[in-house]
C-alpha cells in the first residue's frame, strides 16, 4: 500500500478543486448543533476532520432514508418501470468502524438477492476513511472490530499527524485516482510512528466476546430474564437501529397520487425495535412483547450475522447507546446487565 | 368502493381549525372532489342528506344535544372517522375536566358572564367516548397530507393505517439532535408520529399534539423523568395540554 503525506491545507484546497469540478458530490462531516452530521461540502472549510461520532452512519447515502424504487400508472402493467437514482459522491472522514459497517451491508444487499438500487449507489462512491482523533464515551469498536476490514471498503485512509500534516494510505485505485493533481508528498514516516497515529485515542470501555464465543454465549442466555428487565423500559422508538450503521430493514409502501393516475413504491426505513414491525397477515404481530424485540436486534448483532459473516454484527461506534432516551439500547449496557444479575 | 363515496363532515366543540385544513388544501382539493362525492360540509357548502358512506367528525362531546346528534350520524354512517385531537382523545377541550365543577369552569373563563344559558356544558368527552369510531386522524390541527392519504386509501378500498409508533423514529430519520441531549424534556418517545416530527426539528420538544401511540410506555417515561429529578407531577402540564393520554399521567 502506497503511503503518501499531504499539508491540510492542500488537501482542503484539493477538496475545493474536486467541489468547483463538480462531477462528485464531496460529502464530508459538519457539525450540526452540539453534534455531528455527514453533509455535502459547499466549500471544503466546513469540513471537520476531528469529531467523536455522527448522528446517523453513513448509510443514509447508499440506503437514503426515503427511496423511490419503482413508478407506474396503477392500471397500465406495462407502465412499471425500476428507478434507480444515484450521483458520484464522495464521504470524506469516514472512521474504521462505519467502514466496516459498510462493508457488511455490502454483503448484505449483494450476496443472495442483488439488490441494485444500494449497490449502483455503492458504485458510485469513492469513501475516504480516517482514524479518529476525538474519543467518544459511548464508543468500543476497538475490541468490535478487526483492524484490518476497514481496508476492504475504503479507497484512501486519512492519518491525522498534528493539526496540520495528514499521512494517506492510498487503498485503491479509485483513491489513486482522487488524489491526481494534489500536493501529495512520499511519506517518510515508519510503520510504527504510523500504528501510533492511527491509535490516538483509546475506548474507554470493551466488550467482552469476539464473533468466535459470542453466538454460542448468547445462545444461551435465550431465557436469560435480562431481555425482560431491559424490555420493559424500552419505548419501540427504534432510535437504535435507526443510527444503527448495521441495520438495513425497510418498509416498501406503495404511494399513488390523488388522481390515482400514477404511482410510485417507495422504501422506508424500518427497523426490529419498532412494535409495529412484526405485524403481517392482517393484524398478527409475531414479536409483540418489548423484551423480545429487545433480544432479537441484539441477537442480530451478537448471534445472527457473527454466524453468517463470522464478523461481530456490531461495530461498537456507540451511536445506539447515546440516542436511546431510556438509557438501556447500547450492547455494553446489555453485557454489564447481564453480569449484575447472575 | 364503485361509485364514488358519499363523504359528509360534521363539527363539535372545537375551534373548526381542522376544518380550515381541509378548505385549504388548494389544488388537492379538486383532486380529492374527483374521488369522493362530498354532500355534507358547512364550512364549504349548503344541504344534508340521508346517509353516508364516509362521515368526518371534527371537535369533542360536550352536551346532552350533541350526543344525540352524534349517534344519529353514526346510525347514517358506514364509516365514522374522528378526526383531529379534539374529536381523537378531547383535545385541548378535555382540560376543563381538571376540574370537578363546571360552573367553576365557566367563572375562570366568563366571569360574570359564566351564567349564560349556552354554556351549560358537562366535562368533555372524545368522540369514541360516545359512539364507535372507525378510523381517528390525530393532530392539532391534523396533517394536510395525512388527510389526503386517509381519503385515498378509503377510496381504494384499503384499510388505511396512520402511524403507529413514535415520533422519535422521523426525529432519526431527519438526523436531529435529540431534546434530551440538550437537556430538555420530550414526549417523542410517546408521542404518535405522522407530522414529520416537526417540532423537534425547529428546535422544539414535542407536546404529544397527537395523542401518544397506542401503546406508550408510561413507565419508561415515568423512570426517564426520574432521571431528571422530575416528576409526572411537575410536567403534568406538558402532558395535558392536549389530553395525551390519562394513563400516561397517573
Ligand atoms: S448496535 Fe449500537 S454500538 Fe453496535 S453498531 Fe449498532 S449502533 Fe453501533
Ligand atoms: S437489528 Fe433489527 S432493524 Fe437492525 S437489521 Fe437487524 S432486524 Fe433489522
Ligand atoms: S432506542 Fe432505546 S427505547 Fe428506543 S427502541 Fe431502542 S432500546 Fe427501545
Ligand atoms: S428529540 Fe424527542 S422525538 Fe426526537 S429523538 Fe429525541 S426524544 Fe425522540
Ligand atoms: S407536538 Fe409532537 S406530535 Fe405534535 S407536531 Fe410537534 S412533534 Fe409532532
Amino acid at each position: 500500500m502506497e503511503i503518501l503525506k499531504i499539508s491540510l491545507s492542500d488537501f482542503l484546497a484539493h477538496v475545493n478543486k474536486k467541489i468547483q469540478a463538480g462531477d462528485s458530490k464531496q460529502v464530508g462531516v459538519v457539525p450540526k448543533g452540539s453534534h455531528f452530521v455527514f453533509g455535502e461540502l459547499d466549500e471544503a472549510a466546513q469540513l471537520c476532520l476531528d469529531y467523536d461520532v455522527t448522528i446517523l452512519p453513513p448509510k443514509k447515502y447508499f440506503q437514503p432514508q426515503r427511496e423511490v424504487l419503482v413508478k407506474y400508472a396503477p392500471k397500465d402493467a406495462s407502465s412499471y418501470a425500476m428507478v434507480n437514482d444515484c450521483e458520484n459522491l464522495t464521504l470524506i472522514g469516514v472512521h474504521p468502524y462505519d467502514l466496516v459497517a459498510i462493508h457488511l451491508m455490502d454483503r448484505a444487499f449483494s450476496e443472495g438477492e442483488r439488490d441494485e438500487n444500494y449497490m449502483a449507489k455503492r458504485d458510485c462512491s469513492v469513501l475516504i476513511g480516517l482514524y479518529p482523533t476525538r474519543g467518544f464515551e459511548h464508543r468500543f469498536s476497538a475490541s468490535m472490530i478487526d483492524p484490518q476490514m476497514p481496508y476492504k471498503v475504503a479507497d484512501l485512509m486519512l492519518i491525522k499527524l498534528d493539526d496540520n500534516q495528514l499521512a494517506l494510505e492510498v487503498v485503491s485505485k479509485k483513491g489513486k485516482a482522487y488524489l491526481e493533481g494534489a500536493a501529495v508528498a512520499k511519506s517518510d514516516l515508519s510503520e510504527a510512528f504510523l500504528a501510533q497515529a492511527r491509535n490516538k485515542v483509546k475506548d474507554s470501555q470493551a466488550f467482552p466476546l469476539g464473533p468466535d464465543k459470542s453466538p454460542a454465549y448468547f445462545k444461551e442466555k435465550y431465557e436469560h430474564p435480562v431481555w425482560e428487565k431491559l424490555g420493559e423500559k424500552c419505548y419501540s422508538c427504534g432510535s437504535c437501529v435507526f443510527v444503527c450503521p448495521t441495520c438495513y430493514c425497510f418498509d416498501v409502501r406503495d404511494e399513488v397520487e390523488l388522481s390515482l393516475a400514477s404511482g410510485e413504491r417507495v422504501r422506508y426505513w424500518d427497523g426490529c425495535m419498532i412494535e409495529s414491525f412484526a405485524i403481517c397477515a392482517g393484524d398478527h404481530n409475531f414479536r409483540k412483547e418489548r423484551g423480545a424485540r429487545f433480544r432479537h436486534r441484539v441477537f442480530r448483532k451478537t448471534v445472527t450475522l457473527p454466524e453468517k459473516y463470522q464478523v461481530m454484527g456490531c461495530v461498537g461506534c456507540g451511536r445506539c447507546a447515546q440516542a436511546c432516551t431510556a438509557d438501556i439500547a447500547g450492547p455494553m449496557k446489555v453485557i454489564k446487565t447481564m453480569k449484575e444479575m447472575n | 368502493m364503485s361509485a364514488k363515496p358519499k363523504v359528509a363532515f360534521f363539527d363539535f366543540a372545537c375551534c373548526e381549525g381542522c376544518q380550515l385544513q381541509i378548505a385549504n388544501l388548494e389544488e388537492d382539493i379538486l383532486g380529492l372532489l374527483g374521488l369522493v362525492d362530498l354532500v355534507e360540509f358547512r364550512e364549504v357548502m349548503t344541504g344534508t342528506a340521508p346517509e353516508y358512506d364516509i362521515a368526518f367528525i371534527e371537535g369533542s362531546i360536550t352536551r346532552k344535544a350533541d350526543e344525540e346528534r352524534l349517534k344519529d350520524i353514526r346510525n347514517r354512517a358506514k364509516i365514522l372517522v374522528a378526526y383531529g385531537q379534539c374529536a381523537v382523545t378531547g383535545g385541548i377541550n378535555k382540560l376543563k375536566n381538571l376540574h370537578s365543577d363546571m360552573m367553576e369552569v365557566r367563572k375562570i373563563v366568563y366571569k360574570d358572564k359564566a351564567a349564560m344559558e349556552h354554556l351549560d356544558t358537562y366535562p368533555t368527552r372524545a368522540v369514541g367516548d360516545v359512539v364507535k369510531v372507525d378510523l381517528i386522524i390525530p393532530g392539532c390541527p391534523i396533517n394536510k397530507d395525512e388527510f389526503v392519504s386517509i381519503v385515498k386509501q378509503l377510496a381504494l378500498g384499503k384499510i388505511p393505517r396512520i402511524p403507529d409508533y413514535p415520533v422519535c423514529v422521523e426525529c432519526k430519520l431527519k438526523e436531529n439532535v435529540c431534546r434530551y441531549d440538550e437537556g430538555e424534556i420530550c414526549l417523542g418517545p410517546i408521542a404518535r408520529a405522522g407530522c414529520g416530527a416537526i417540532c423537534p426539528s425547529n428546535g422544539v420538544a414535542c407536546d404529544a399534539c397527537r395523542g401518544t401511540v397506542s401503546n406508550p410506555n408510561k413507565q419508561a417515561m415515568h423512570e426517564v423523568l426520574a432521571k431528571y429529578n422530575l416528576t409526572v407531577d411537575e410536567i403534568i402540564g406538558k402532558i395535558n395540554i392536549f389530553a395525551v393520554d390519562p394513563e400516561v399521567s397517573k
